[in-house]
């Protein structure tokens, strides 16, 4: 017994070792979630005045603002949910409703989650090759078709997720009525599983919102107020990048004061996104 | 579907027929058309994404042939170009982010499912999956002014201290702490995939039937063991594919590791010392690099990292796909 | 008009009993004059799940204005002989059928039939309660406006005739815009009865209606199906025979995919022809 007695502690002693050192893990990761909320915004307060919001990107060493750089980010993104959103969701209905686990549905499915989390520099260097080149120029449309091919396997993934969830019952329902296929589709699938679909979009728009790496080669920047598509435009993701590294400190107050920006907005996103889907599965 | 309509529709005679309104088949097939037209676009995306890497490659790889993947030279100046100091760094950090991120994914992922208290559960995970939200920028400015120099003047000396001096991996620990370099980028890595391995662990283990379990349990098995012995064995495929999907992330991210590697096309023994990976070599030279060989080599790293993640990512969705097969969802 | 056989007699395989309908009371009602209408004869019926044979040669006629319900025990192919009488099962490419189902005359298996148009003239409620993520209102205008363009004064009163009809109309009326989910169990599946009423089809199926509902609502879906069969030729699955006694006024008896007995239902249960079905309505197994 006593033998046992103690092979049973050393046991509960691992046990408890172990679960503390899993909870120790958990701080760790919230611990640099609070670090870099914390950096963020000491570092980036001093940059938050209406000034940012109203005034251009400024030359080295003077004052200045995020307007342009802020409505170039916001104008790409909504070129890249405009136009990757509704692709998603044909993708996402073929592979859900059409293509009933075919071979060709599968193949789809397996390539958009590859897609999902490639290295979203490789997407950039595409989009260099397919329009910089050609076009001769960085440009505002080259940078949008990045955040569109961006979105476009987030999209898909949500929508035959949530596809998915429609219970069959309710297809056969409206069959039943006599409904034709696509009318299934749009009336009936895509109401049932509305809630679902606009997580997913929100989700995308949180992801291409700080998308840096691919606009370095499609988009540039541009130091000055532009609405020109067919030029590079400022965006707050290369201009954060381009003020942080350099060495004027008021550059750098600046790319903080970007960086909390986007992260706030971001953060929002994805808080909204989940309370959204929360809130409808507590209402069914 | 079996179902056909010929020009001639045959119906059950009755007292009122009615009529689709609309031109019913032609929408059908015109939906039915643009998703399956938008399917194989996709296919033709990534197809077009390895064909124009190929294409913009081919200059290097005909000047340089094989031998550009080991080749350690990198001078824009001569001409010469080499991958092997990149792909060393993208391998290396990879690996320090696994070494380190791997078991704090595990820890989270334990302490979510077994140990954290039900009214905590919700505000954790979603704070855990906060930390994936935080774009490679936010990451990478926060390396370099927070980080790094925290790591320079606290946690570097000591590691050179005490890890230098031992004998086998000493090396590895040596020289000066630069602060910014492979190690710290490794680090960031680390924390950087922590939420998505962790999500993904938490979702396997959440396919353990609660009656495997309990019977470990009803043995008298302690939690610990319980998920040695009883889950981590039933979900080995999808933990292994929740890692590797950690590490084709690890091995794509750009924009935190371009910041704090310091971006020295040399490889050094030291962990500690600056160094470049393939996605921060083309984010710091690729719009510096006129048309020619540099973009070309460039763009042959491109190809590179591609076909690297490609094969990672492929086989990590495979094994969460069996995975799921085996849990019946 | 419905083709009018001149011979009442119903017959099922294997064992043939030929039954004068005329007159014979059913335990529901009293005594009919004339014949029952024929109004869907299934001849010679096969059905495969890929290569398993799910049903084998079922020779079956059901009448008109008149409930038939199928019996059996688990896996007889009850539900799936229902869901061939409106071609449901041709959503899924793995099933097909063989033979003939004539409905008023036409084989309704025939290629060249539009299912769309098909399945408007035949209603079907299924297990449990189906509502669209619509309001109320929208979920019954949802078929009438698959077919007919009306004007909202007119659509407003199709609906509440549905709702009526399905006994649901006093409870909801005040509540028509909101969401169809938001009803109990046996109101969403009156508003499914009421759903596949609206569009004024001429047969309702009905697959194991009441077996999601607690007792009370399925006496009142009881008592609306035999209000409705006056106006509908009714094919009811269930897997309670209490309720295919109670309802029904034929009722055919399938085991292992064949049709053990047809009949109508007091001489089914009073004095089964095939030992089988005795069997099984005494409870020796199902």
């Amino acid at each position: 017994m006593a033998k046992d007695l103690s092979r049973y502690a050393g046991r509960r002693r691992k046990n408890w070792i172990i679960l503390s050192l899993s909870m120790f893990a958990t701080a760790i990761g919230l611990f640099f979630l609070g670090a870099i909320m914390f950096a963020l915004l000491t570092e980036g307060i001093a940059a938050i005045r209406p000034s940012l919001f109203t005034e251009m990107t400024p030359a080295p060493g003077s004052d200045g603002g995020l307007l342009n750089a802020i409505y170039g980010s916001a104008v790409m993104t909504v070129f890249g949910t405009v136009v990757g959103t509704p692709i998603g969701i044909l993708v996402g209905t073929y592979i859900a409703e059409y293509s009933r686990g075919n071979k060709l549905g599968q193949a789809i499915q397996f390539i958009n989650d590859v897609l999902l989390s490639a290295p979203s520099i490789i997407v950039g260097l595409f989009v260099y090759e397919l329009l910089v080149v050609p076009m001769g120029h960085f440009s505002a449309w080259a940078g949008g078709t990045t955040l569109a091919i961006l979105v476009i396997p987030v999209v898909t993934r949500t929508t035959v997720d949530m596809l998915a969830l429609v219970p069959n019952a309710l297809r056969e329902a409206a069959a039943a009525l006599g409904t034709p296929k696509w009318r299934i589709t749009v009336s009936v699938c895509y109401r049932a599983a509305r809630q679902g679909m606009l997580t997913g979009i929100m989700l995308a728009v949180a992801r291409i919102s700080g998308e840096t790496a691919p606009l370095l080669f499609t988009v540039l920047s541009n130091q000055f107020w532009s609405m020109d598509m067919n030029r590079p435009i400022a965006n707050l993701p290369v201009v954060i990048s381009n003020f942080a590294l350099s060495p004027y400190p008021d550059w750098q107050r600046l790319a903080w004061g970007g960086a909390l920006l986007i992260t706030v907005a971001i953060l929002c996103l994805n808080i909204a996104a989940r309370t959204l889907a929360s809130f409808g599965s507590a209402k069914q | 579907m079996h179902e056909e309509l010929s020009a001639t529709v045959v119906d059950i005679p009755s007292s009122s027929t009615p009529r689709l309104r609309g031109p019913q088949d032609l929408l059908d097939g015109l939906f039915r058309g643009a998703t399956l037209f938008f399917g194989l676009f996709i296919l033709l995306i990534l197809g077009g994404i390895g064909l124009s890497l190929v294409v913009g490659s081919s200059e290097a790889l005909r000047t340089f042939g094989l031998g550009f993947l080991w080749t350690e030279t990198w001078n824009p100046a001569t001409e010469v170009f080499g991958a092997l100091v990149p792909i060393y760094g993208t391998i290396v950090t990879s690996i320090i982010a696994m070494v380190v991120g791997v078991p704090l994914s595990f820890g989270v992922a334990v302490f979510l499912t077994e140990l954290c208290p039900p009214m905590l559960k919700r505000p954790l995970s979603i704070a855990i999956e906060l930390l994936a939200g935080i774009p490679s920028i936010i990451y990478g400015i926060w390396g370099l002014f927070v980080f790094a120099p925290f790591l320079q003047a606290h946690v570097q000396p000591f590691l050179i201290g005490t890890l230098g001096h031992v004998p086998l991996i000493g090396a590895l620990f040596g020289g000066p702490p630069f602060g910014i370099g492979i190690l710290t980028a490794g680090l960031i890595l680390a924390i950087m995939v922590l939420p998505f391995i962790s999500s993904i662990m938490r979702d396997v283990f959440e396919t353990v039937p609660p009656m495997l379990r309990e019977s470990a349990y009803g043995l008298g098995c302690t939690t610990w063991e319980v998920v040695w012995r009883i889950v981590l064995p039933y979900t080995k495929v999808g933990v292994t594919g929740g890692i590797m999907l950690g590490l084709g992330r690890a091995m794509g991210e750009t924009m935190a590791v371009t910041f704090v590697i310091g971006n020295a096309h040399r490889i050094t023994t030291s962990l500690m010392a600056p160094g470049t990976t393939i996605s921060s070599a083309l984010a710091n030279e690729f719009t510096e690099a006129s048309r020619g060989l540099y973009t070309s080599s460039l763009i042959t790293l491109g190809l590179i990292l591609f076909i690297i993640t490609f094969f990672v990512l492929a086989a990590a969705k495979y094994m969460l796909i069996r995975m799921q097969r085996q849990a019946g969802t | 008009m419905p083709t009018n056989s001149s011979s009442a007699a119903l017959t099922g395989t294997p064992t043939p009993a030929p039954a004068a309908l005329a007159g014979t009371p059913s335990v529901a009602e009293p005594a009919l004059a004339g014949n029952p209408v024929e109004k869907i004869q299934i001849k010679d019926l096969r059905f495969y799940y890929k290569k398993f044979e799910a049903l084998k040669t079922i020779n079956l006629s059901l009448a008109d204005k008149k409930v038939t319900a199928f019996i059996g025990p688990s896996g007889c192919g009850k539900s799936t002989l229902l869901r061939i009488l409106n071609r449901m099962y041709a959503l899924y490419p793995e099933q097909r059928a063989e033979g003939q189902v004539l409905v008023d005359g036409v084989n309704i298996l025939d290629p060249k039939v539009d299912l769309n148009l098909l399945r408007a003239k035949i209603g079907m409620v299924f297990q449990k309660p189906t509502p669209f993520p619509m309001s109320i209102f929208d979920n019954i205008a949802f078929g009438i406006n698959l077919y007919e363009d009306l004007p909202r004064a007119e659509l407003e009163d199709r609906v509440e005739q549905a709702l009526r009809k399905a006994a649901l109309w006093t409870e909801v009326k005040d509540k028509l815009k909101q969401s169809g989910l938001g009803l109990s169990g046996g109101q969403q599946q009156r508003l499914c009865i009421a759903r596949a009423i609206a569009v004024k089809p001429e047969i309702l199926l009905l697959d194991e209606p009441c077996s999601a509902l607690d007792p009370i609502s399925t006496q009142k879906i009881e008592e609306l199906i035999s209000e409705l069969k006056t106006d509908y030729c009714i094919v009811i699955v269930t897997h309670s025979m209490q309720q295919a006694a109670r309802s029904s006024d034929y009722t055919a008896f399938m085991y292992l995919g064949e049709l053990i007995e047809f009949n109508d239902t007091e001489t089914v249960f009073t004095n089964p022809q095939n030992k089988r079905t005795e069997d099984y309505i005494t409870g020796r197994f199902g």
